[in-house]
């Protein structure tokens, strides 16, 4: 019977006789995951007379979708700047220079596109 | 969504724009990465294959998320 | 976390991610390979129910110390500990020897440079290909001929199945989940060969690369399935080749529109016939890159869809119409090994994913190549 197979198999030596064990032990194969909380950064009161960085990930329709977002939000509100940005490729993560370069020149990023 | 947290991170608010087929990948990646908090700007998939016509429906849906997610 | 020994109730948990609960002990009346098909652990085929015994022997192999973290695997992070690869080898059916192998080839994934992030979401075919040289796959009983990607050998098969339940179980790589590769391919299921050292007239890839013949290396690459190519007629280097050249020479692959790396896997009979006419590495690599072109035409359908620019290749690639573009950057981005039965004229082009992943050439024990800059470019001159 496939039960008591299992606990022969699964038996510990005690005084040097396998002795049945009362159950199966199992394992879980996906390891933990231990991520760092990291806050969000503080939101903006407005959006006029800011920064605004543009961060397009190259993925199709992305770059067109981001310039329409920048015409409606341009008809509201008197931005400082808006600054444009293109990832190397939307298969991998940007650039540290990028980023920094973003950080360094932008109060508020919008970025696409995940699909 | 790596990028948006590397750059909330470094206290840049971040509106990232996903579509709704994104939503639990970017779920996944960004409590694996730390930052639950970051709420992404979720549109109607597809985008790759609209109109540009379409495509300015999906803008206008953003822009209103986009404001929740960046104002305080 | 995975198992803890307690002699309380017959079920006690063990947590490994917020919510997910694992029970460490189950009924003996539970039928464990279905318990684990149950819990999604698996590829689709039965797993090795793992024993007390089999992860302690699996992580004594790996050097003790369970709870050591390797690495973590994307896109969900995991913790790779010892005892959990040891977990995911023995499930696979892996035996203790193949540990040095198995882990080698994870820490080669995780390197930035692999982009594992990139190929685990991909919706391209491609997957993690490991190919071994040096001593150890004969010490482990590795198949580097005939049937060479097919079934049959246990440390071919469980190695890369190992490899997989990694992907699946602890970077969460599900397939239609966060796996979005539209069709996928059969080595997802398994996806390791050994290079037929013994049988290639010329010095192994790791050898080429930098490290002794007496090193044991295992190289990762995002690899397509191997396309077949045929060539029966040919006696002499340049037929052979022109057969691997039409093979590469198409822009159905992503090589041909996303750059990158590729392999090229030459059978002994074809690489006997090349090598009597003392043709090295070198040269095979040289004419294949030179030769294997598209036109940039072709590539951007002859400007059918617009005018595409195409900023996945190189900028100093002439965007006119009848440009010939290779299929590669540089010769390089063609990885040259020989393996398979040594009956059959056949050899074999792996097409990459793209300038988005480079392969990773790792040694079992992470030492670096020890001769630096080359010494011999074609490697003929050591082995």
């Amino acid at each position: 019977m496939h039960s008591n197979h299992s606990l022969i198999l699964q038996g510990r030596q005690l005084n040097g006789e396998r002795k049945p064990m009362p159950y199966h032990t199992v394992y879980d194969p996906r390891g933990t995951v231990n991520a760092v909380p990291k806050p969000l950064s503080g939101r903006v009161i407005g959006f006029s007379g800011i920064k605004l960085g543009i961060l397009d990930n190259t993925k199709w329709n992305g770059n067109k979708l981001l310039r329409k977002i920048v015409a409606e939000l341009e008809a509201a509100y008197q931005f400082e700047a808006v600054n444009y940005y293109r990832k190397e490729s939307f298969s991998m993560t940007a650039a540290d220079e990028l980023i920094s370069e973003i950080v360094n020149n932008n109060d508020i990023v919008i970025t696409a596109i995940g699909d | 969504m790596q990028d948006a947290i590397r750059l909330e991170d470094q206290g840049i608010p971040t509106a990232v724009i996903i579509t709704t087929e994104f939503v639990h990948e970017a779920e996944v990646q960004k409590q694996a990465l730390g930052m639950d908090d970051l709420q992404p700007v979720v549109i109607r998939h597809p985008l790759s294959t609209l109109t540009d016509a379409e495509i300015d429906g999906r803008a206008r849906e953003a822009v209103k998320k986009i404001e929740a997610v960046l104002k305080a | 976390m995975t198992r803890i020994e307690t002699t309380e109730t017959a079920e006690t948990t063990a947590s490994t991610d917020t919510g997910n609960q694992l029970p460490s002990r189950l009924d003996p009346d539970r039928d464990l390979i279905e318990y684990y098909f149950e819990k999604g652990f698996t590829d689709g085929l039965p797993v090795v129910p793992p024993t007390p015994q089999k992860i302690d022997d699996m992580v004594a192999a790996l050097g003790g110390s369970p709870e050591l973290v390797e690495c973590r695997i994307p896109p969900r992070w995991g913790n790779l500990s010892r005892q959990v690869l040891a977990i995911n080898m023995v499930m696979a059916g892996c035996l203790p020897a193949y540990a040095p192998v198995v882990r080698a080839s994870l820490l080669a994934l995780s390197d930035p440079h692999f982009n594992l992030n990139g190929v685990q979401a991909t919706t391209h075919v491609a997957c993690p290909l490991v190919i071994v040289n040096g001593p150890v796959r004969r010490e482990i009983g590795m198949n580097a001929g005939h049937n060479l990607f097919g079934s049959g050998n246990r440390a071919n098969a469980t190695i890369g199945r190992a490899i997989r339940l990694v992907l699946l179980n602890v970077g969460g790589a599900w397939p239609g989940d966060l796996d979005k590769s539209t069709f996928g391919h059969p080595g997802k299921y398994t996806y390791c060969i050994a290079e037929n050292e013994e049988a290639s007239p010329w010095a192994p890839y790791h050898v080429e690369k930098g490290y002794d013949g007496g090193d044991s290396t295992i190289m990762a690459i995002a690899a397509e399935a191997p396309h077949s190519i045929t060539n029966h007629v040919a006696d002499d280097p340049q037929g052979i080749l022109d057969s691997i050249v039409s093979c590469m020479s198409t822009f159905a692959h992503n090589n041909a529109v996303s750059g990158g790396h590729c392999a090229v896997i030459i059978g002994p009979e074809h690489a006997a016939t090349i090598s009597k006419h003392n043709w090295t590495r070198h040269d095979v690599k040289s004419y294949l890159w030179y030769q294997a072109r598209n036109t940039f035409g072709d590539i951007a359908f002859q400007h059918r869809y617009g005018k595409v620019y195409n900023r996945n290749l190189p900028k100093w690639y002439s965007r006119e119409l009848d440009s010939e573009i290779p299929v590669v950057p540089s010769i390089d981005h063609i990885h040259l090994f020989c393996a398979g039965g040594e009956s059959g004229r056949f050899s074999l082009f792996l097409p990459g994913w793209g300038h988005m992943t480079s392969p990773i050439l790792r040694a079992l024990d992470g030492s670096p190549p020890k001769s630096g800059d080359q010494i011999c470019v074609d490697g003929m001159c050591l082995l």
